[in-house]
C-alpha cells in the first residue's frame, strides 16, 4: 500500500516519467497510474457492512418513495386508499372498456378480464384475471403501474382501488356493494391461488440416439398452414423493406399514405380506434364533420402540440413526442381521408 | 472437420434446380449465371432498386451486362461518396431485405409487441444492434442518460442512487451472451404455421454486453441477510418489473449500458438494463430504474398471467427462468432454399441457458439416424454456438433436423416428448427439435413430425 504517496501520486498521472521517478524515490512497487492501489475490500455480498467503491449517492427515503410502486401478495407496499365497485364502474368505462370490453370480455386481441372459470385445463384456455391470476395483488400493481396502456401510471391511488374493484366483481369475486381498501386487501381470494407450482425442469429426459431411433415407415409430418405468415419477402420478387429504405433516406421523410396509416395502426388507434378520451373515432364521419369544418392546420396544430377539449384530451403527439413532424401529419391525413 | 464427417450421403432420386427468378427475369436470370440460387436472387433484386425498373418490372438485357466482365463496372470508373457523408455508417441498400419483421396478429398492436431478428442472413454469432429483436410492453422509452438514475433499496444497508456516469465508473466486464424472449416458437405448440425461419426462431439473438456485474453494486449497498429476491423495474410506460431470486443476482446477472461495441439501442433498454443470461428475456429488463431487495418474490403480471407455462392439467409453472438447451438449422430453411445439387454447408446455431453446447447432431430422415456436426468458431456458455456440416446433395427429398447437447448432458428433446409432458397450451419454453423438409427441387418447408 501506498497511502502515504497519494499527494505525489497525483504527479503521476501526468506522465510515466514521473511515475518512474516517484516510484525510485519512494522505493514503491505497487503504485500506478491508476491512483490508490487499494483494491476494493474483499467481501461477500450479501453480508456487507461497508461500501466498496463509494460510488453513488443515498437514495432518500422522497426519492424511494417516488419510485417504489409495487405491491406483493402480503400486501407489502399497499397505500392508504380504497375504492369502490361503483366508481370503479363508471372509471373502467371511460379508460378500460375501449380495450378489455365492456363486460371483461376484451375487444379484438386486447386482453380479456373476466370468465373462463374451469377451463384451464381444456383444449382452449380462458385466461383471465377470473380464471387464472393468482394473486389480486398483481392487478392492483399492474392497474398502477401500467393502466390505462395509452396514459401509465396516470391513476389516483383510490382510483386504483375502484378499478382493481370492478374488475374483481366483473369476475364476481366481490358483491355490487363492495369497497376496496388496504385493510379489507387481504380479504380477496382469487380461485386459482393454488393453481402455480416452481419450474420443476428439465422435466423430459432425450436420450443421444444415434442410429434406428424410429421405425422409418412410421414417420408422418404435418405441414405448415399456408398463407398466415407475413412473408412477401420469400415469395418471388417480393418485398417488405419499405422501413429500411425510409431510414436511408436522409433529411425529409417521403411520407407516404401508407406511412400515415401504419403509425395510425401503430400509434393513433389505441384511442382513435374506440373513442377512448373522448376522440374521434377514424372512420366516423359525425365524430370528425366539425372538426374539419375548422381547418386542416388547427387539427394539425392540435396533433402536434396537444389539445384539450370538452370531452377529453389529445396529448401532444398522442404522447410520443419523438415523433417526426411529418410523420404525425401524414397519420392526421390517413384519419381524415378515412372520415370524410 | 474429419472427412468422416464430410461423408457424402446418398437421399433419393435425383431433382432439377429450379429457376427463383420472375418469368420476366428469366433471360437476366440466365445472364447473371455466375451467381448461383439466393446470391442470384437478391442480386437481381438489387439490380431491380438500383435501376428504379421495379415500378414496371422491366430491365434491358444490357443492363445486366454492363457491370460484368468484360465491361469495366460503372463503379470502377467513377468516385463515391466521402468520409462522414453518412456519419453513422448503414448497410448496402442490397441488404434493404435484411430487417427485423413481426407477425401482425400475435398482438393488438405493435406498442405491445414483438419482432424477430432475421437468423436466415446472419453470419457468426453475433446479431448486429440495429437487428436484435424487441419486445415491448409498452413501446420504446426514449431516455436521456443525464436525467436516468438506478436506485437500489429495500432490504439493504445503505439505498443507493446511481448516475450513469457513476455506473460507468464501476470495473466492467464484457461477455457474449443470447437473449431469447420464452415464447420463441411459442405459436407452433399445436402445430407449423410459420413459413419461415425468421418467424419459428426469430425471437433470438446474441451480443457482447458491456456493463458491471450486479454483483458488484449489491456489494456496495450491502444487502442484508434476509434478501433472498431482488424486483428489477423499468422505466418504461409499463414499468415493467420482474422478480430475480438472490442466487441468480449474485451469481452472473450484468447491470449493461453497451452491446456490440456501442451504447444500448433504445430498443434494448437505453441508457442500462439488466441482463440474466440464459434465462428468459423477459427478466433481462430494459430502462432499468430500480432494484428492490426483499425476502419473497412479487408476483408481477409478468410473473403470474404472463410467462408462466399451463400444463395439460391446467396447473401452471412458474418461475420458469431458464432456456433450456436448443437448436436449428439456418441454412437451408425456408428462406435460403437449396438451387442445384451439389455441395452445401448445412449451417445452424445451438444454445443453451444452463451452459456450454457440447454437441450438436444433424438427422436428414426425420430422427431415425443422426450424425455429428462440428461446432464452428467460439464455443462459450449461454452464447449462441454455430455449427456446420459439409454435405453433398443429390437432390433428393430430406426431413432435416438438428439436436443439441449442453455441457449438463440435457439432450435436446422432440417435439412429442416435450408435448406428452406439457400438453399444447403452455405458450412458453417450446425448444424441441425442429424439422425442415426439403424437396427436390431444394425448396424448404417448415413442418412437424408430431
Amino acid at each position: 500500500m501506498c497511502r502515504f504517496l497519494d499527494s505525489v501520486a497525483v504527479k503521476c498521472v501526468a506522465g510515466a516519467m514521473t511515475l518512474v521517478a516517484v516510484m525510485a524515490l519512494a522505493g514503491c512497487s505497487e503504485i500506478t497510474t491508476n491512483g490508490d492501489t487499494a483494491q476494493p475490500a474483499k467481501s461477500s455480498a450479501n453480508n456487507v457492512k461497508h461500501a466498496l467503491f463509494g460510488l453513488g449517492e443515498t437514495a432518500t427515503p422522497a426519492q424511494i418513495a417516488g419510485w417504489d410502486i409495487d405491491v406483493r401478495p402480503d400486501g407489502l407496499g399497499l397505500p392508504e386508499g380504497e375504492g369502490s365497485v361503483e366508481d370503479g364502474e363508471m372509471l373502467y368505462e371511460d379508460k378500460c372498456a375501449s380495450c378489455h370490453g365492456t363486460f371483461g370480455e376484451g375487444e379484438g386481441r386486447w386482453p380479456k378480464l373476466a370468465g373462463g372459470l374451469g377451463t384451464l385445463s381444456q383444449e382452449r384456455p380462458d385466461k383471465t384475471v377470473g380464471s387464472y391470476w393468482p394473486y389480486a395483488s398483481t392487478l392492483w400493481d399492474y392497474i398502477r403501474r401500467a393502466m390505462p396502456f395509452p396514459a401509465p401510471q396516470s391513476l389516483s391511488v383510490d382510483e386504483v382501488y375502484a378499478i382493481t374493484a370492478y374488475a374483481l366483481n366483473l369476475n364476481d369475486l366481490v358483491d355490487d356493494d363492495f369497497v376496496l381498501s388496504r385493510d379489507n386487501f387481504s380479504t380477496i381470494e382469487m380461485p386459482n391461488k393454488d393453481g402455480f407450482f416452481v419450474d420443476d425442469r428439465p422435466d423430459v429426459k432425450n436420450p443421444r440416439c444415434l442410429s434406428d431411433c424410429l421405425d422409418p415407415t412410421t414417420i408422418k409430418f404435418v405441414e405448415t398452414i399456408a398463407g398466415i405468415t407475413p412473408a412477401a419477402h420469400i415469395k418471388e420478387g417480393g418485398t417488405d423493406a419499405r422501413a429500411y429504405s425510409e431510414g436511408e433516406t436522409e433529411g425529409e421523410h417521403a411520407v407516404t399514405d401508407s406511412a400515415g396509416k401504419a403509425l395510425h395502426d401503430s400509434a393513433c388507434k389505441i384511442c382513435h380506434g374506440s373513442g377512448v378520451a373522448g376522440a374521434p373515432v377514424t372512420g366516423n364521419s359525425d365524430d370528425w364533420r366539425e372538426r374539419i369544418k375548422q381547418g386542416k392546420a388547427l387539427i394539425y396544430q392540435h396533433a402536434l402540440e396537444g389539445f384539450q377539449g370538452d370531452s377529453g384530451v389529445m396529448p401532444a403527439k398522442g404522447g410520443q413526442t419523438h415523433l417526426d413532424d411529418a410523420a404525425v401529419k401524414a397519420a392526421v391525413d390517413y384519419m381524415l381521408e378515412k372520415s370524410r | 472437420m474429419s472427412d468422416a464427417d464430410n461423408k457424402n450421403m446418398s437421399h433419393g432420386s435425383a431433382g432439377r434446380a429450379r429457376s427463383k427468378a420472375m418469368p420476366a427475369l428469366k433471360t437476366l436470370a440466365a445472364e447473371a449465371g455466375l451467381l448461383k440460387g439466393g446470391d442470384r436472387r437478391g442480386f437481381l433484386k438489387g439490380l431491380l432498386a438500383m435501376t428504379g425498373a421495379a415500378a414496371t418490372g422491366q430491365v434491358g438485357a444490357a443492363a445486366s451486362q454492363a457491370n460484368l466482365p468484360p465491361q469495366v463496372p460503372s463503379w470502377t470508373k467513377s468516385l463515391g461518396r466521402g468520409v462522414v457523408s453518412k456519419p453513422y455508417g448503414m448497410p448496402s441498400v442490397y441488404e434493404k431485405d435484411v430487417i427485423r419483421r413481426t407477425v401482425p396478429w400475435l398482438t393488438a398492436e405493435s406498442i405491445s409487441s414483438i419482432s424477430m431478428s432475421p437468423l436466415h442472413e446472419l453470419k457468426g454469432l453475433i446479431t448486429p444492434n440495429g437487428l436484435v429483436f424487441e419486445r415491448y410492453h409498452a413501446g420504446v422509452a426514449e431516455i436521456d442518460p443525464e436525467q436516468h438514475r438506478l436506485i437500489i433499496h429495500g432490504l439493504v444497508e445503505r439505498p443507493l442512487i446511481f448516475t450513469m456516469a457513476e455506473l460507468q465508473r464501476f470495473p466492467s466486464v464484457s461477455e457474449i451472451k443470447f437473449i431469447e424472449c420464452p415464447a420463441n416458437g411459442g405459436m407452433e405448440w399445436k402445430g407449423p404455421q410459420m413459413e419461415g425461419l425468421q418467424f419459428t426462431h426469430g425471437m433470438l439473438s446474441c451480443c457482447e454486453w458491456t456493463g458491471v456485474r450486479l454483483s458488484t453494486l449489491l456489494a456496495e449497498v450491502g444487502v442484508k441477510p434476509e434478501g433472498k429476491w431482488l424486483l428489477a423495474e423499468g422505466a418504461d410506460g409499463a414499468a415493467m418489473a420482474r422478480s430475480i431470486p438472490m442466487e441468480k443476482a449474485l451469481d452472473d446477472t450484468l447491470v449493461v449500458y453497451a452491446q456490440n461495441g456501442e451504447a444500448l439501442r433504445p430498443e434494448q433498454g437505453y441508457p442500462v438494463r439488466l441482463l440474466n443470461p440464459g434465462w428468459e428475456g423477459n427478466t433481462s429488463v430494459k430502462w432499468l430504474r430500480r432494484l428492490e431487495i426483499g425476502d419473497q418474490p412479487w408476483h408481477m403480471r409478468e410473473e403470474t398471467s404472463k410467462y408462466t407455462d399451463l400444463m395439460a392439467d391446467g396447473r401452471a409453472r412458474k418461475f420458469t427462468f431458464v432456456q433450456e438447451c436448443n437448436s436449428v438449422i439456418t441454412s437451408p430453411c425456408p428462406e435460403k432454399p437449396w438451387q442445384n445439387a451439389g455441395w452445401y454447408e448445412i449451417e445452424g446455431l445451438a444454445w443453451s441457458g444452463r451452459g456450454t453446447i457440447k454437441a450438436v447432431d444433424i438427422s436428414f430422415d426425420g430422427g431415425v439416424n443422426w450424425v455429428n456436426a462440428p461446432l464452428k468458431g467460439m464455443v462459450t456458455s449461454k452464447s449462441l454456438t454455430r455449427f456446420g456440416y459439409r454435405f453433398k446433395w443429390q437432390g433428393g427429398a430430406l426431413l432435416l433436423q438438428s439436436r443439441s447437447v449442453d455441457e449438463t448432458g440435457y439432450v435436446q428433446p422432440t417435439l412429442r416428448q416435450l408435448r406428452e409432458q406439457r400438453g399444447v397450451n403452455s405458450i412458453y419454453h417450446k425448444n424441441a427439435i425442429h424439422t425442415w423438409r426439403v424437396d427436390a427441387d431444394g425448396s424448404v418447408r417448415n413442418v412437424q413430425i408430431p
